[in-house]
Formats: structure tokens, C-alpha cells, sequence
């Protein structure tokens, strides 16, 4: 295989991975802040998809435009979903919250899902592109408008979000709940806003996700599956709870797809990453960064 | 000579001694036992093939959330990959019978033999691991078994999906309905006596609390393979019927999306209870069956079913059944002191 060939390669794996990273991101956030672990990702990046059709199609607003109420619904959802389920939740659970809220999760997938369906059929609805035009990057490889407007969107919404978590009052906030929850409580930060926030960002997240993918997957009420067992696989293995590690695990799974897809034909990238996911949580359960396993998950 | 005399009658007693205590072991009240015979001759009696129809799936749903809950109730460890095994069984069976020409009923011993070996590997895997870490290696775990059977299309045929041949010549539903009941009773039997004994308490110590179980001498390895290798190789027998049962065969029988609703029957029916989940398939699956013309309201109904149980009714339908029993019993006692 040529040096060229090579490079193509990487690079389809990190258009891949970009995507990946911003839905785990989301993951990552949730579980590390929450104890929640997401299985009702994909229904949110479901959410953002449809928000972003029917914005361009009906309302027929600028792309930019599109994704950003996108990411307002999504947003919306999120809150509404937290607020009604796990805030209750939360008062009643005394133990096994991890495992309560996980299961309370696929019942809310369930819900979103079909909700989707009920309301909007099972019709595939996507748009051509956003934009038109291709960029010949290499000399094998055209890459399409959408795509590099999607990894440059993933790009600044990874940055803003790390400006977000780092500079902001609010952001030192939600990673003192992540650090400690009784320590944050007692320096005066409002759990619940923080709870409601944090799972409202996640979502908005997984919703840009499916926004700026949409020329590429169309919108249909089960799309969300995939993309969160994607984003699984990224938590998995860079270990659960790692926001920093959760963007470099985006790019190493995109990368190890797009490989393993050339090489070994199509379905069998499943299997060769989930091959190297199980052989991490056999031997290293807190994933390749280390990340640190708090008590509460384990239980 | 009088010892003779007397020793046929303690014999009896002996005998009937030991009936008794495995009864009381089994658990099942006479109220229950009158519910699993009306079930079992209901079909002799019913001439409408799709009710038995309806009975069947729903003895097949029940059988497999009671399996589900043997892991999920008293060794607290999700397998979020059960679906994939009731396909392996299922697979397993389908290609020995129509690449090697197997009978079906051969079929039945080796999908619970190979779905119990892999449940045995799945159960080492999961060792280490606890809470939400073993709930995503058994769902990996299920979601590569899935992926080698969608890409091996030469062998399993892939998504076409795999025409396999059915158990009877005839489609009467009455014989299926015979094959289906007794794994049915034997799933219930078998479980009932394995949580009942002292291995049931050290299942649920396990569950309750790995490390105060292991400083009291249970041993976690024994225990959590065992308790795998039963759930899966139970899987693996209702998946290979479901096999010959229908006569397709695709890989979507092992998708996530079929353990999330045995999850939900399990749930529903009251977890660490095991016929819960019989009692929530035979309630649930009909009415869903009469909703029909409402699509997809009835999978929202299902959603929120499992949310509002999880919330509000931890204990389940049979929490429920039991507070009930428990309130007539009250109310008797009540009118028998009145007056």
C-alpha cells in the first residue's frame, strides 16, 4: 500500500472520528458529572436530525442557522427528559443509581424513539447537501462541502465546550460536581441546576451530531442506534467519565474503522473494534487513559 | 416384630415428607399451580389457533425474561447481551439442521449446550468486572456475536435471513404449543429449586454485596459462571424453538433492541421474582396484541411502562399481586375477628 493511500486513510478516519468524538463527549460529560450512563444518546442525535430537516426544508433557514436550533432542541429535550425523569428518580434512589438510572434510560429511548415514529412515520428524510462543491484534498481523495463544514463544526464545538469547561464560572462548576458531589454542595453550587445543565449539553451535543451529519445519514426514527453504540465504544475505550480522553478515543475508533473497513470489507469493522474493546475491559477496565473509576460505578 | 409392622407406614410418611419439603422448596402456591395448569390444558379447549398462537409467544417471552431475571435479579449483573445468545442457540440449531440435515429436537440440546459454553466464557469474562462494566462487556460481547453473524454471509446467510426447517410437518399450533410449555414448566421448576437452595442465597449475597459475601467464604467465581452458563444455555434452548418455531432466521433476533424488551417484560414483572416476568408476558403481550391498530403508541406505552415501574412500583407486577394478597388477607382476618 502507497504512502498516499495511507494518508487517505487517516484522514477518512478522522472525518469519521470527529463525530464520534462530539458524541462521546456528551457520553463522557453525563456519566462523569451524572453517574448516568447514556443509553438514550442516539435518540437525542435522532432529535437534532429532524430538528435540522425540517428547519432547512420547511422553514428553509441558512445551514448555520439550522444546526443552531438544532442544537436548541436537542437542548430542550434533554432538560425536559431530566427534569421528568431522572430529578424523581434521584429522590427516591438510595442505592444502585448507576444501574437504576442505566435501565431507566432504555425506557427513555424506548419512549423518544417511538414517540418518533408515532408522530412521523418511518420515512427516511434527509436533505442532498447543505452545501455544494467538492475539495480534493489528496490526489485520491474528494471530500464533499458537507463533510468538511461538519469536522470544522465539530472542531469549534470541541474547542468552545473545552473554553466553556475551563474559563467559565459555570463550567468550574459542573467539573467540581464531577470531582466531588458533597464538596461542590458545600461550596454553594446548586446541584440540580448543574444536573439539569449538564444533561441538557450532552444532548444538545449528540443533536449537533446528527445535524451536520445529515446530508450524509438521513433522518428515520431508530438512526440514533448506531452512532451511540459508536460513542459506547469511544467511552469504553478511553474509559468512562475522561471528557479530554473522550475527543482522542473519537479519532483512534474513526481511524481503526476506516482501516479495518479497507482491509477487511465492509461489517467486519465491527468486529475488529469490538474485538479490541473487549480485550481493554478484560485487561484494563478504566480504559487506555486511566481515567479514574470512582466508587459509585462499580456498584 | 412390631417395628415391621410399623415401618410401611413411616415409609409413607417419609415419602410424603419429602414431597412436602420439595414442594415447599418450589414455592408455588396452589393459587399459581391452578394458574399453570389452566394455561396448560386451555389449549385443548380453545379451538382458535390464534389465541394458541398468542399463548405460544407468550410462553417464549415469559421463559425468557424468567432466564433473564436469574441473572439480573440475584446476581445484580445486567446482560445486556442476553438477545445475542437466544440467537446463538437459535443458530446453532438452524445450520446444524439444514447444513447437516439435524432433527430439531437434537437441535434443542446442542443451542443450550453452545449458548451454556458461551454463556461459561461470558460468565469468565464478566469476573472482574461489576456493576455498569459488566452490563457493557455482555452487551459487547452480544453486539460481536451479531456482527459475526451478519458478515458471515456465506454460512448464516447474513440479514436474507435463514429458512429453516419447522419442528412438525403440520402448522397446527397445539403441537408447538406442547414443546413450548414443558421447557416452560422445566425453566420454572429448574430455577425455582436453584434460588431456593443454599446456591440461590449465595447468588443473591453476590448480588448484594460481592465483598461481604466473599469475606463470608462464597466463592464468586463458582457462583456468577454458574449462574451465566444457566441463564445463557436457558436462552439458548427458548432461541433454538423460536428457530424452528417460525422458520426464519435473521440477525436481528440477536439485536439490542430484543434484550431491551425481555428487560422490559422482567422489569415489568417484578425483578428477583422469576415469574414475574411469565405473569407480565401473559398480561402485557395480549393487550399489546389487541392495540395493534395503534403502531407505535404501543412501544411509547411500553417505554413508559418500564419508566413509571422503575420510578414508582420497584417491586413490579408481583409486588403488586402480593400487596393485593396480602390486603384479602387483612380484610379475612378482619371479618373473622368482627364479630
Amino acid at each position: 500500500m502507497q504512502l498516499s493511500g495511507f494518508v487517505d486513510l487517516v484522514i477518512i478516519g478522522l472525518f469519521r472520528g470527529g463525530i464520534y468524538a462530539l458524541m462521546a463527549l456528551g457520553l463522557a460529560l453525563v456519566f462523569g458529572v451524572m453517574n448516568i450512563a447514556q443509553f438514550a444518546h442516539g435518540e437525542f442525535y435522532m432529535v437534532g436530525a429532524y430538528a435540522a430537516f425540517f428547519c432547512a426544508t420547511v422553514l428553509g433557514v441558512h445551514p448555520l442557522l439550522a444546526w443552531v436550533l438544532a442544537l436548541v432542541c436537542s437542548f430542550a429535550v434533554g432538560v425536559l427528559v431530566e427534569r421528568t425523569v431522572f430529578v424523581p428518580l434521584r429522590l427516591r434512589s438510595r442505592e444502585g443509581w448507576v444501574m437504576n438510572a442505566f435501565l431507566l434510560t432504555v425506557g427513555v429511548s424506548f419512549v423518544i424513539q417511538n414517540t418518533a415514529l408515532a408522530w412521523l412515520g418511518p420515512n427516511y428524510r434527509g436533505i442532498s447537501e447543505y452545501w455544494k462543491g467538492n475539495f480534493s484534498l489528496t490526489a485520491g481523495l474528494n471530500v464533499s462541502a458537507d463533510r468538511l463544514a461538519s469536522f470544522a463544526a465539530v472542531i469549534v464545538t470541541i474547542g468552545a465546550l473545552w473554553l466553556f469547561l475551563q474559563r467559565t464560572r459555570i463550567g468550574r462548576a459542573i467539573r467540581a460536581v464531577a470531582q466531588d458531589e458533597r464538596g461542590a454542595t458545600l461550596v454553594g453550587i446548586n446541584l440540580s441546576r448543574i444536573h439539569t445543565l449538564t444533561f441538557g449539553v450532552s444532548t444538545a451535543l449528540a443533536g449537533l451530531a446528527g445535524a451536520v451529519l445529515l446530508p450524509m445519514t438521513q433522518a428515520f426514527p431508530t438512526v440514533g442506534f448506531k452512532p451511540m453504540v459508536l460513542s459506547w465504544y469511544v467511552v469504553m475505550l478511553v474509559g468512562m467519565g475522561s471528557i479530554s480522553g473522550a475527543v482522542v478515543g473519537g479519532f483512534i475508533i474513526g481511524i481503526l474503522e476506516s482501516f479495518s473497513y479497507y482491509f477487511l470489507g465492509g461489517g467486519w469493522q465491527d468486529v475488529v473494534v469490538l474485538g479490541v474493546l473487549i480485550l481493554i475491559l478484560l485487561f484494563k477496565p478504566s480504559g487506555l487513559f486511566g481515567a479514574e473509576v470512582k466508587g459509585i460505578w462499580e456498584r | 416384630m412390631e417395628i415391621k409392622g410399623r415401618s410401611p407406614a413411616t415409609l409413607t410418611v417419609r415419602w410424603l415428607d419429602r414431597v412436602q419439603s420439595t414442594w415447599r422448596l418450589l414455592g408455588i402456591s396452589p393459587l399459581g399451580l391452578l394458574m399453570l395448569v389452566v394455561i396448560g390444558v386451555a389449549p385443548l379447549f380453545i379451538k382458535n389457533d390464534y389465541i394458541v398462537r398468542l399463548m405460544v409467544v407468550c410462553l417464549m417471552i415469559g421463559t425468557q425474561a424468567m432466564a433473564f431475571d436469574l441473572s439480573i435479579g440475584f446476581i445484580n449483573v445486567v446482560n445486556f447481551g442476553f438477545a445475542a445468545f437466544v440467537g446463538l442457540g437459535a443458530y446453532t440449531s438452524a445450520l446444524l439442521a439444514v447444513d447437516l440435515g439435524l432433527s430439531p429436537w437434537i437441535g434443542l440440546i446442542m443451542g443450550a449446550l453452545v449458548a451454556g459454553l458461551l454463556g461459561f466464557l461470558l460468565g469468565i469474562l464478566t469476573l472482574r468486572l461489576r456493576g455498569i462494566y459488566a452490563a457493557i462487556m455482555a452487551w459487547f460481547v452480544g453486539l460481536s456475536l451479531m456482527a459475526l453473524v451478519t458478515v458471515n454471509v456465506d454460512i448464516t446467510r447474513g440479514p436474507l435471513g435463514l429458512v429453516v426447517p419447522l419442528f412438525f410437518e403440520s402448522s397446527d399450533q397445539i403441537q408447538y404449543f406442547y414443546v413450548i410449555f414443558p421447557i416452560m414448566i422445566g425453566t420454572l421448576v429448574i430455577l425455582r429449586l436453584l434460588t431456593r437452595s443454599h446456591i440461590g442465597l449465595a447468588f443473591r449475597a453476590l448480588g448484594g454485596n460481592l465483598d461481604a459475601a466473599r469475606a463470608s467464604g462464597i466463592n464468586p467465581v463458582k457462583y456468577l459462571v454458574t449462574n451465566f452458563t444457566i441463564s445463557c444455555s436457558l436462552a439458548g434452548l427458548v432461541g433454538v424453538f423460536y428457530a424452528h418455531y417460525f422458520g426464519i432466521l435473521t440477525p436481528a433476533i440477536m439485536h439490542t433492541k430484543a434484550t431491551v424488551e425481555i428487560l422490559a417484560i422482567a422489569y415489568i414483572g417484578g425483578r428477583g421474582t422469576l415469574w414475574g416476568g411469565l405473569l407480565a408476558a401473559f398480561l402485557v403481550i395480549p393487550v399489546f396484541e389487541y392495540l395493534r391498530g395503534l403502531l407505535a403508541y404501543r412501544w411509547i406505552l411500553y417505554g413508559l411502562f418500564l419508566i413509571v415501574t422503575m420510578l414508582f412500583y420497584p417491586g413490579g407486577l408481583v409486588g403488586v399481586v402480593l400487596w393485593i394478597g396480602n390486603l384479602i388477607k387483612r380484610l379475612l382476618s378482619r371479618l373473622r375477628k368482627g364479630p
